[in-house]
């Protein structure tokens, strides 16, 4: 019964290192797989599309921005002069 | 219109009045009764009597005197040593345990609420760590239901960026080989009680053997999880030897490596792409799913927090798991850890062995990660600097900075963190598998 513990706790070492091991490793083809797989499919976008979108985008967005203060800096004025 | 408003308003009135006096005959003798039962009950004692029922409700009475009567948590009676001297020197320990955290910067986030929860927990009569003290309400809302860990888990893994072990996968290898630390302590915990030594079962064994594994958590899961009665000391060696690490690491990396193998450069990480590291977690959670479905509550949090980062649109709630959640459970996890340091059940030899055996736990995790990264560069391919298998036990990013450190002592220009962050975040997914595997063998 006593020396089966020792056994018992090889048994437990053996299955728990080769699950770790199965789980890396299958992780780590997994892993190889995906980005073979992205790299080919789903490329990431590049650079220079990237740069030619940017401003545009942000100068839209500036232009919004700056609206929004000319009309609560406005709006201040106005109840200032009303006060 | 206006008149019958008036009449119904008058009404009102009239009934309010003379329900109010009507009230009045019906609650005086009450009230009367009342003062005749307190005056009944209290007698007037002579002032020293008074003095001396004071004195017995005091500590200093309490350490020396203690309470026949009292009754710790699972109702049994605990020795008159625990509740005197035992609860001396455990808050002499708690204020070692300030000592380390604050001047030492040993995980003081950790370790300084346990240790305060630790020292409340000592405290006679108060009773702050039983069932209804405001310790025992935290230990049962979270600790014993395994709630704080997944919590902790969820924040862990909105913090940790996968990109330097999807830059280089093969590191991964180290981050499992560092969880022989687990199972060569499991052997060595069920040793100690075939030789007689120490009383573990199984469970319990499995649970301190975790400790192995780096990972408080993980470790705190399991524990609650195969032997909640040994959650105060595996918790406590748990995170002070992840504190420990830049001590007890360095000379074993050094003793297994030789000088040329320490100036190894490893070749610079390729880009990882958004998607990539989006699809990742997902990845890992689905092959827990296959093959291992015992450890998704740990990967599953893990993942859930590293998902929602690399989401990238909830950043809001990144930020919540990344700083509040964490720091908010972090209080919690600590203090209700710290209602384990009662002297009655921490003061029990079987701490020694878990402290014991956590540091054999840790050295052997150390050793495999830089012995296993020696053989893998007996396979052709890019080297690897063994210096990074250390840091395939879990203990994020501490283990992989101390790769860093020893590295740059003998090569200035050998910066090893990206490396070593690889192996580190695979011990943690290494640390889950192995805490699945040991739950699903005890259920």
């Amino acid at each position: 019964m006593e020396t089966n513990l020792i056994l018992e706790g090889f048994k437990f070492m053996g299955l728990g290192m080769a699950t770790v091991f199965a789980f890396l490793v299958i992780l780590i083809l997994m892993i190889n797989l995906m980005s073979i797989i992205i790299h080919k499919y789903f490329p990431e976008p590049q650079a220079g599309n990237v740069i030619t979108n940017a401003p545009t985008a942000s100068a839209n967005k500036n232009n919004k921005d700056n609206k929004k203060i000319i009309a609560a800096i406005t709006a201040a004025i106005t109840r200032h002069r009303q006060a | 219109m206006k008149s019958f408003v008036i009449k119904l308003f008058t009404l009102f009135i009239l009934l309010g009045v003379s329900s109010a006096y009507a009230s009045v005959p019906a609650h005086s003798p009450e009230e009367t009764v009342n003062n005749t039962h307190k005056e009944e009950t209290y007698e007037t004692k002579p002032f020293s009597e008074m003095v001396g029922g004071f004195l017995t409700s005091t500590g200093i009475y309490a350490f020396i005197n203690p309470n026949p009567d009292e009754l710790d948590s699972h109702g049994a009676t605990i020795s008159d040593f625990h509740k005197s001297w035992g609860r001396i020197i455990m808050i002499i320990l708690t204020f070692f345990l300030f000592w380390l955290a604050i001047r030492k910067g040993f995980e003081p986030l950790l370790l300084l609420p346990i240790a305060f929860g630790g020292l409340l927990a000592n405290i006679p009569i108060a009773g702050i760590a039983g069932e209804h003290g405001f310790l025992g309400i935290i230990y049962n809302m979270g600790l014993s239901n395994e709630m704080f860990p997944i919590l902790i888990f969820m924040g862990v893994g909105a913090m940790t960026d996968f990109g330097p072990l999807l830059s280089n996968p093969k590191t991964a290898l180290l981050g499992g080989a560092a969880q022989f630390g687990i199972f060569g302590t499991l052997v060595g915990a069920v040793a100690l009680s075939h030789f007689g030594l120490a009383d573990f079962t199984l469970q319990q064994a499995s649970a301190i053997s975790i400790i192995g594994g780096a990972d408080g958590p993980t470790s705190i899961f399991i524990a609650t999880k195969l032997a909640p009665e040994l959650l105060g000391a595996i918790a406590v060696a748990s995170y002070s030897y992840m504190a420990m690490v830049p001590i007890i690491q360095p000379p074993i990396m050094k003793a297994l490596t030789s000088e040329a193998e320490r100036k190894i450069k490893m070749t610079t990480l390729r880009h990882v792409s958004r998607l990539e590291k989006l699809v990742f977690p997902i990845m890992v959670l689905t092959l827990a799913i296959l093959v291992l479905p015992a450890a998704t509550p740990l990967i599953g949090a893990f993942m859930f927090g590293n998902f929602l980062k690399e989401s990238g649109v909830v950043e809001r709630l990144n930020d919540t798991l990344q700083n509040s959640l964490i720091n908010i459970v972090t209080i919690f996890l600590g203090l209700g850890v710290g209602s384990k340091l009662a002297a009655n059940e921490f003061l029990v030899p079987d701490t020694m062995f878990i402290m014991a055996l956590g540091i054999v736990a840790f050295s052997v995790g150390t050793a495999s990660g830089v012995i296993m990264a020696k053989i893998m560069n007996l396979f052709p391919g890019n080297k690897v600097n063994p210096l990074i298998g250390s840091a395939g036990v879990s203990a994020v990013p501490m283990a992989a900075r101390v790769s860093n450190k020893v590295g740059m002592e003998y090569d200035r220009s050998n910066m090893l963190l990206m490396h070593a962050m690889g192996p580190n975040v695979a011990g943690v997914i290494g640390s889950a598998v192995a805490a699945g595997v040991l739950i699903s063998l005890f259920q």
